[in-house]
């Protein structure tokens, strides 16, 4: 590199410097417009202070009010499968469903610590939670706003087991960028007024999103929305300690909360039930010693004959006309544990 | 490595400060070396397709010299061989299924063949152009090098490797066989065309991308709600790939290459002839170079002419993936510009700039809309659409849509306006570097940077989306 000019390398530096210094600016404004609503983060491994969304307290005053001995935790893979009334009225025993639609187990853990042990639901007897493939160990790493309404201010456990999971090899410098730029805190309160902009008012924008994009309304896709499983992380024995999957266990275990975890079959071929890795079904055999030796029940749809191809609608979410019959089932099947 | 990643930064910042410590030679290598494992870094097996490339047109090129009364046959090698590996990974699957299908009216049933092969990422970009290459050697443009490093450099070098623009031969090869020098006026406005590459993708592409794919997911979308997703789709995919041109030029900048700009603001084109003038400019070329003008052009008369016309567009449509609906779109643009060049007549009357440069994009869109809906029967539907039976809901979520895809897309409109009517706009000025430093300009080009980067922090999309023409 020669014949360079010493203005040429000098504009060249003013652009990079400022590529990395204007966005400080961010800093000022996030002061001046957000500045008292940032709370410090219940993830404070993976995330810098922001605003959060209040921890559900009318969802947790309606379960004290209902005292169920039997809750349902999932995400649409339980919505779908089963109707707490109708599993109320077959079984006999009080049941209600906790779903959340595209949640994590870190979700479901902060469901069962925060809306079941600390919320005072003493009639709690047991809790059902519907899971994939090898969702319970893997899916760890979430985005914090969708923890917020089950989550409190501090949540150590859970950071420690977000803190095992760096995300990717510049986690670090993420989380640096992240506290350097507060662009978080910028895009917290910037994002919904953009969104708002446009709109004459937020009824429309609710409208669009719980109308127009329902999800009745989607077309039926045979692709499920969840990927399958990585062959490399299906090691159960090297994945488990560092997921949320013991602090369900201890957590029911302390509690006197006995757990059922139902492993839901996947989308079939039109041959029968979906095709099965050898890795995948190894892993599974670890997954059902592991929760068995510590007290769990643990039962697998896999090869359910009930469950043909017939019964699917989009993806591995049942029919909605199979909800009333799977409850039924899962009744019978699993009376042993709602006794 | 994609190039939004920080990933790509450190290979970025790690191959550039090794690259100018080396002499020329060593740099072709190093960029060889670093385009492999550029892409390779998910898929380990990608880089044998390259290779495996590089070599047969290397030799196929090499041959042409060595025995000239076989020309010929090494030229079907070169095009064999790379329609071969194309037609394998990209249209295998789709002509089994047809055929299938063809034989199911008549009652034949053929076993089923289930063969579901990755489609490597850019297999459609390099081989073209490694094709080119053959071809140009055959033609007598272009001389065999002896080289094969540098031929390998040209076929894999990594910054426009995965979604062009095509280089030919001509142009870039003669370019890795000279001394290169760094130009730090040019890597100043590279810095700026890379960071707006960014910005489009991240904040303007995905986010209109993002609402897009919600309208195209929906069943039964209304009139308005359709057409503000078509609209989202337009700004989407011109904002992705223009996007990737950008920062792939910028990036080559900083190794001392120009590649050639890709778009020329399409939006503003005021007719179809002139559309294809600003799009994709480099595929656009290739297929005139390599098909339109081979099967005739416009030499054997207007009948000819036309049905040449129509060749081209419709392979042009089935370049961009193996199903009807990029046929259909090719087919749709060569009748446009057919169209086109009958309503350009004297004797026609056409209405003024501003006016055909709207009724071009809307056009454009209803031809977005035939290139995003796979689906050939909710095509038909979605074009049957009628904006009179629509529900008030269904106005005002179409209106809200399309003013959210608007907004989102205002520096791309302001970009394209401005170089249209004042020009230069960011993406031609990397041509026109200018040696002496003037502060003025520096201190717009850094405030620009410095914004366009605090856009991206806080603006970028939460899902993160691939670009579109990785799929092709």
């Amino acid at each position: 590199v020669s014949g360079v000019s010493r203005g040429q390398v000098l504009s060249l530096c003013a652009v990079v410097a400022a590529a990395a210094v204007l966005p400080l600016g961010l800093r000022a404004v996030n002061a001046a417009i957000a500045g008292a609503a940032v709370h410090a983060s219940y993830l404070p491994t993976i995330e810098t202070p922001r605003p959060r969304q209040p921890f559900d307290d009318a969802a947790a005053s309606a379960l004290r009010e209902a005292q169920p001995e039997f809750l349902i935790i999932g995400d649409s893979m339980a919505g779908v499968r089963i109707d707490p009334r109708h599993l109320s009225r077959v079984s006999g025993r009080s049941v209600a469903g906790l779903y959340q639609q595209g949640s994590p187990v870190a979700f479901w853990y902060l469901q069962l610590k925060n809306m079941v042990v600390g919320n005072g639901l003493t009639s709690v007897r047991g809790v059902v939670l519907f899971f994939r493939d090898d969702q319970l160990t893997t899916q760890v790493h979430v985005n914090g706003p969708i923890l917020d309404r089950v989550a409190r201010d501090q949540e150590p456990e859970l950071d420690r087991v977000f803190a095992a999971h760096r995300l990717g090899r510049f986690s670090d410098v993420h989380r640096a960028a992240r506290a350097v730029y507060q662009f978080d805190l910028t895009r917290a309160w910037l994002e919904p007024r953009l969104l708002r902009a446009p709109a004459p008012s937020q009824q429309l924008i609710d409208a669009v999103n719980n109308e127009i994009f329902a999800l009745d309304k989607l077309r039926p896709f045979a692709a499920a929305d969840l990927p399958h499983a990585e062959e490399a992380l299906l090691d159960f024995d090297a994945q488990v300690g560092r997921s949320v999957l013991p602090l369900i266990l201890e957590l029911a275990d302390a509690s006197n909360i006995r757990l059922a975890f139902i492993r839901v079959q996947r989308r079939p071929t039109p041959a029968g039930p979906p095709p099965q890795t050898e890795g995948l079904t190894k892993y599974l055999d670890r997954l059902r010693a592991y929760l068995t030796a510590r007290g769990a029940y643990y039962h697998d749809d896999y090869g359910d004959p009930h469950q043909p191809l017939a019964a699917y609608a989009d993806g591995d979410h049942l029919r909605s006309d199979q909800r009333l019959p799977y409850s039924e089932r899962f009744a019978k099947q699993h009376a042993a544990f709602l006794r | 490595v994609i190039f939004h990643s920080l990933d790509f930064f450190a290979f970025f910042i790690a191959t550039v400060a090794a690259y100018w410590l080396l002499p020329r030679r060593a740099q072709n290598v190093l960029l060889v070396i670093a385009s492999y494992v550029f892409y390779g870094w998910v898929h380990a097996w990608w880089p044998v397709l390259l290779c495996a490339t590089t070599c047969v047109d290397y030799w196929a090129a090499r041959g042409m010299t060595i025995a000239p009364h076989r020309r010929k046959l090494w030229l079907w090698l070169s095009i064999g061989s790379n329609l071969g590996l194309l037609g394998f990974y990209k249209y295998f699957g789709f002509f089994v299924e047809n055929v299938a299908a063809a034989g199911a009216t008549i009652g034949w049933n053929t076993p089923e063949i289930a063969l579901r092969v990755m489609l490597p990422a850019g297999i459609s970009f390099y081989t073209f152009q490694s094709m080119s290459y053959t071809i140009d050697v055959y033609r007598g443009h272009a001389p065999a090098r002896t080289s094969f490093i540098d031929v390998a450099a040209f076929v894999s070098f990594f910054p426009h490797l995965v979604a062009g623009p095509i280089m030919r031969a001509t142009n870039l090869l003669p370019q890795f066989e000279q001394e290169r020098r760094f130009d730090p006026a040019a890597a100043r406005d590279s810095a700026l065309l890379v960071i707006w590459g960014l910005f489009k993708k991240l904040v303007i592409a995905d986010n209109a991308g993002v609402i897009a794919n919600k309208v195209f997911a929906l069943q039964s979308p209304e009139f308005f709600v359709l057409w503000a997703g078509v609209f989202a789709f337009a700004i989407q995919i011109y904002a992705d790939f223009s996007a990737y041109t950008d920062i792939a030029r910028g990036v080559a900048k900083w190794y001392g290459f120009d590649l050639i700009s890709n778009f020329e603001r399409p939006y503003m084109a005021t007719g179809p002839a002139d559309f294809w003038r600003r799009w994709n400019i480099s595929l656009s070329t290739w297929f005139r170079d390599y098909v339109y003008i081979p099967l005739g052009g416009s030499r054997r008369g207007r009948w000819r002419e036309a049905g040449n016309i129509m060749i081209t567009f419709l392979v042009s449509g089935l370049w961009h993936g193996a199903s009807w609906n990029y046929v259909l779109w090719g087919g749709y643009h060569g009748v446009l510009l057919l169209l086109g060049r009958v309503c350009s007549s004297p004797r026609v009357l056409t209405p003024s700039g501003p006016i055909r440069v709207a009724g071009m994009f809307v056009l454009t869109c209803i031809g977005w809309l035939i290139f995003r809906e796979t689906e050939l029967a909710q095509l038909q539907r979605h074009l049957m659409l009628s904006p009179w039976e629509t529900t008030p809901l269904g106005r005002s979520a179409g209106l809200y849509l399309f003013l959210l895809v608007g907004m989102y897309s205002i520096p791309l409109w302001i970009h394209d306006i401005w170089g249209e009517l004042r020009g230069p706009n960011l993406s031609e000025a990397i041509d026109h570097a200018e040696p002496a430093v003037r502060w003025p300009r520096v201190a717009t080009q850094a405030a620009l940077c410095g914004l366009m980067v605090a856009a991206i922090l806080t603006l970028r999309s939460q899902t993160a989306l691939d670009f579109i023409y990785f799929a092709f």
